[in-house]
């Protein structure tokens, strides 16, 4: 390679990793349209971000020395979107091997490369949890993260300080990867019905509950020769979620595996629950309230297999009426680019209003994660998280400008490459995208909704 | 006690046949002993170490030892001499930091029983077999142990063929009558799953990891209370799995983890910061992104010398209208889809490109770095090692640093600088002799000394 060469492949290199750093910035978006979500809409209003959190929301705020001022006149300025069910940005999604894994965690296998990430920030979504799949019962603890586009440590990507949270998953996946392996033959275990999930269920809670008293017991002794009870990384988590350090989010599509849960839960003394698609939820949405327990929705997708066929696009709007705390989430790398327009699509059908179809993908995925000290409106005091979208973001013709995190640009329509990826395979054979996306050339893992 | 052999008439022989034929000859019959077990090599330029260079001098190795080395050096009356007639540079013998030479791949059983239960297999199924010894496993014999010679290895930390945790590694000498060099190094660990069964994604390897290790922690405890006295408590159980990680928990065993990219990298980092054993690492494909992580730890590290696999079309292109292709990248291309697909495919090309000279500009980054590296050969086909050491010179690698990390830095990163990785008095006979510049395409192996004696090729 002579020196011209060299000199080219610097300058790409400079271009392909862009200058985002994960320190905070500031900025101030000055004369946009403000949807604040928690407090109403704003005309003609200034954002100001400093370090990253947002620090005053007013008319004529003036920028402090240094501090850039981008005018969004004629744009609106909405909370930064929380996606509270995706698998993006992760190396793998399910360890389908056993029905109980609440061992596995989503932070051991956060990507931060993936492309999914910076394609959900042109869709003004600036927070994903990342969730382990839908093959076991009880299937990892999730992850989650802030699009943070341009780092390459896993850490630098993490919400910090956000809860733990677990996958459950009820219903046709568990009972199909291990009660059904070979048709029921070799290798099939519990659960092969509903009647299996639930007794997975109460068998890993029972344990867990042994594993913590036994623990309890022999912290609690004052015998220095006494013996540790056998460690076990599984039933570990299984008494965290006992003892409420984790929240649980369940996969389930039926009414009554709905309530199944919340009877176990109600036995085992586990308050926090979201109930992730949940497409027969508006059946038991009284049931719900009452227990606390909260859903994370699709607006009008279902039919895809024979437990997801009793739904309804009104299933946001009847959830919201009855006082549940409920969100639009896209389980996909292609949904979750819209999610502004699926909110609106239950708002088109269950006639909610502006905020609380705002509410549906900004301040309720915001509760369900245990987030919205943080995120999930614009408020002062909270993260500077922003998305500026062309038109009002419930409109049809509305299209997303920028997206901020932390008071930093990770997206920007008029910035945006044809190929903004950070790692691109040498060996991957050009003509295949998958190849391309993932730099595998085959794909093993099949991700389960 | 030695007996004098007509050493002038060897060099002639030497000078005029290439030295290859002359010690083939002497090496015939491994059953006949040895006629003397000195050596001078006379009128070679020695590299004793990176950047220690005598350009013309003798080196002299008695009974697997050097005994002397310099530029005017007494020969004893028993040695036999090879004179390197000023053609000849000897060089401290490789040594492959991580490897599988001379440890035979199993064969695939095919008819194993099928698992009752794919979410608690037994442990040899699910790859944790940590404690396997891979001494029990060499065969001198094995056809690799003469291919790595041929390159100019003379030692390796060879490690168990296997899953997640396939064993513990150790020192070998690619000796023909015998490797065996020292006790276990290093515990092995890698990102492999099980397949089809329990625990079969990354994610599974982790959380099995911190239960191994933690369940491990809480069983030495016990041992220690049983130890210091047994009364009134239950018998310890015991299993040889567990056991394995005792000695990586009390500090003397340090986990070397083998990793295919900086993900990899990461997750060993986040292991190591949960669990606190020792580590050290190899692999590291794609390890440019962890550079200052590695660093500031300070890990050992064991680069890989594989290189990408090319995509097809690079295959179709020479190498001199690469740089054109890098040229022709266009940052504003915007394509609608398609529309204008040459010109993606174009900036496309340019990318993948520039991708491979980064994995491939990745030791020398360690180099300017100030991160001392060793060479490993895991995994990787011994036919492509010489092109890849000249593709990361390519990408501005030193020669030095490449030695560097075949010898050096290789010797340090398994643990035995104390007798190889230079050329120098007391050290082990482990010597490789070339001819050519070193890692040049020119360059040539004409022989490896293996702790003392010397092994031949046809050249």
């Amino acid at each position: 390679m002579n020196r011209n060469s060299r000199n080219i492949i610097l300058a790409i290199l400079l271009m392909a990793v862009a200058p985002h750093s994960s320190v905070a910035q500031d900025v101030l978006l000055k004369g946009g349209t403000v949807l604040t979500v928690s407090q109403g809409t704003l005309q003609n209003t200034d954002v100001l971000i400093e370090d990253g959190v947002i620090s005053s929301i007013g008319r004529g705020l003036r920028a402090p020395r240094g501090v850039e001022t981008v005018d969004v006149s004629g744009k609106f300025v909405m909370p930064g979107i929380i996606d509270a069910h995706s698998h993006i940005a992760l190396s793998s999604v399910n360890e389908g091997s056993s029905p109980v894994t609440a061992e596995v965690r989503m932070e051991d296998v956060t990507n931060p490369y993936h492309l999914g990430i910076y394609r959900a920030l042109a869709g003004g979504v600036t927070t994903s949890h990342i969730m382990h799949g839908s093959a076991n019962v009880i299937g990892g603890q999730n992850e989650t993260i802030k699009h943070r586009w341009g780092a390459t440590d896993p850490d630098a990507i993490r919400f910090e300080g956000a809860p733990r949270t677990i996958k459950f998953a009820l219903g046709e996946n568990p009972t199909r990867v291990h009660g059904r392996r070979g048709s029921g033959g070799t290798g099939a275990i519990v659960p092969a019905t509903r009647m299996g999930v639930e007794q997975v269920l109460r068998d890993a809670f029972e344990n867990g509950k042994r594993y913590m008293e036994d623990w309890d017991a022999f912290n609690a002794s004052t015998d220095p020769r006494a013996i540790p009870p056998v460690y076990n990384e599984r039933l570990e988590v299984m008494a965290d979620i006992l003892r409420g350090d984790v929240l649980v989010h369940c996969h389930s599509y039926r009414a009554d595996e709905i309530l199944m849960l919340t009877r176990v839960l109600k036995d085992y003394g586990v308050s926090k629950i979201t109930f992730q698609h949940a497409n027969e939820a508006f059946k038991v949405a009284p049931e719900l309230a009452e227990y606390g327990a909260m859903a994370s929705v699709f607006s009008d997708w279902w039919s895809y297999k024979f437990e997801v066929y009793y739904s309804t696009a009104f299933n946001a709007a009847i959830l919201t009426r009855n006082g549940v705390v409920t969100s639009i989430n896209s389980d996909s790398g292609e949904l979750n680019r819209h999610l502004y327009h699926e909110a609106a699509k239950s708002q088109r059908y269950g006639d909610l209003t502006d905020d609380e179809t705002l509410a549906l993908i900004t301040i309720n995925p915001a509760i369900q994660l245990g987030i919205q000290d943080r995120v999930g409106s614009l408020e002062v005091g909270k993260d500077g998280d922003v998305a500026v979208f062309s038109a009002h973001p419930l409109s049809v013709y509305a299209i997303a400008e920028m997206t901020y995190v932390d008071g930093v640009k990770y997206f920007d329509r008029n910035e945006d490459r044809d190929d903004m990826r950070m790692l691109v395979s040498p060996s991957a054979n050009l003509d295949t995208y998958i190849e391309q996306e993932t730099g595998r050339h085959d794909i093993h893992e099949v991700i389960i909704k | 006690m030695y007996i004098r052999t007509g050493s002038r008439v060897l060099a002639l022989l030497l000078a005029t046949l290439g030295l290859a034929q002359a010690a083939h000859a002497q090496n015939d019959s491994p059953d006949i002993p040895s006629v003397t077990g000195t050596w001078a090599l006379q009128n070679v330029r020695i590299v004793q170490a990176p950047g220690r260079v005598i350009d013309s001098g003798t080196v002299v190795l008695r009974n697997g030892v050097i005994t002397a080395v310099g530029r005017r050096v007494d020969i004893p009356y028993d040695a036999r001499i090879m004179d390197g007639g000023d053609s000849l540079t000897v060089v401290a013998g490789f040594i492959d930091a991580l490897s599988n030479v001379g440890v035979p791949e199993p064969a695939r059983q095919n008819n194993l029983p099928a698992i009752s239960d794919r979410s608690n297999p037994p442990n040899d199924r699910a790859g944790i077999q940590p404690e396997r010894d891979v001494r029990d496993m060499l065969d001198p014999t094995h056809d690799s142990v003469d291919a790595y010679r041929k390159l100019g290895f003379t030692a390796a930390q060879v490690v168990p063929h296997g899953g997640m945790l396939p064993g513990t590694g150790a020192v070998v000498l690619l000796d023909a009558s015998g490797m065996r060099y020292g006790d276990p190094t290093v515990q092995f660990m890698e990102f492999e799953g099980a397949r089809g069964m329990y625990p079969g994604t990354p994610m599974g390897i982790m959380a099995k990891m911190r239960q191994l290790y933690r369940e491990s922690e809480r069983r030495m405890r016990i041992e220690a209370l049983y130890a210091d006295n047994p009364a009134g408590l239950s018998r310890p159980v015991e299993d040889p799995v567990h056991d394995a990680f005792f000695p990586v928990i009390s500090g003397d065993r340090p986990l070397l983890i083998h990793t295919t990219d900086a993900l990899e990298v990461r997750r060993a980092y986040d292991m190591q910061a949960a669990l606190g054993f020792s580590m050290m690492l190899s692999g590291l494909s794609g390890g440019f992104d962890v550079m200052d992580a590695i660093k500031t730890a300070g890990t050992p590290v064991a680069l890989t010398l594989a290189v990408p696999e090319k995509a097809d079309w690079m295959e179709k292109v020479k190498d001199d209208s690469l740089a054109s292709i890098l040229e022709n990248y266009d940052p504003d291309v915007r394509t609608a889809t398609f529309r204008d697909t040459e010109a993606e495919r174009r900036n496309l090309e340019a990318l993948q490109l520039q991708s491979r000279q980064k994995f491939l500009a990745m030791p020398a980054g360690f180099a300017t770095a100030g991160i001392d590296f060793a060479f490993t050969s895991y995994g990787v086909k011994t036919k492509d090692i010489a092109a890849n050491i000249q593709a990361f010179m390519a990408e501005g690698l030193s020669s030095d640093d490449a030695l560097a990390a075949l010898t050096t830095h290789a010797a340090a990163f398994i643990g035995v600088s104390d007798v190889m990785g230079s050329i120098d008095t007391g050290k082990m006979a482990n010597l490789t002799l070339v001819t050519g510049d070193l890692f040049s395409k020119d360059m040539k192996v004409r022989t490896v000394f293996v702790d003392g004696r010397p092994t031949h090729y046809t050249p």
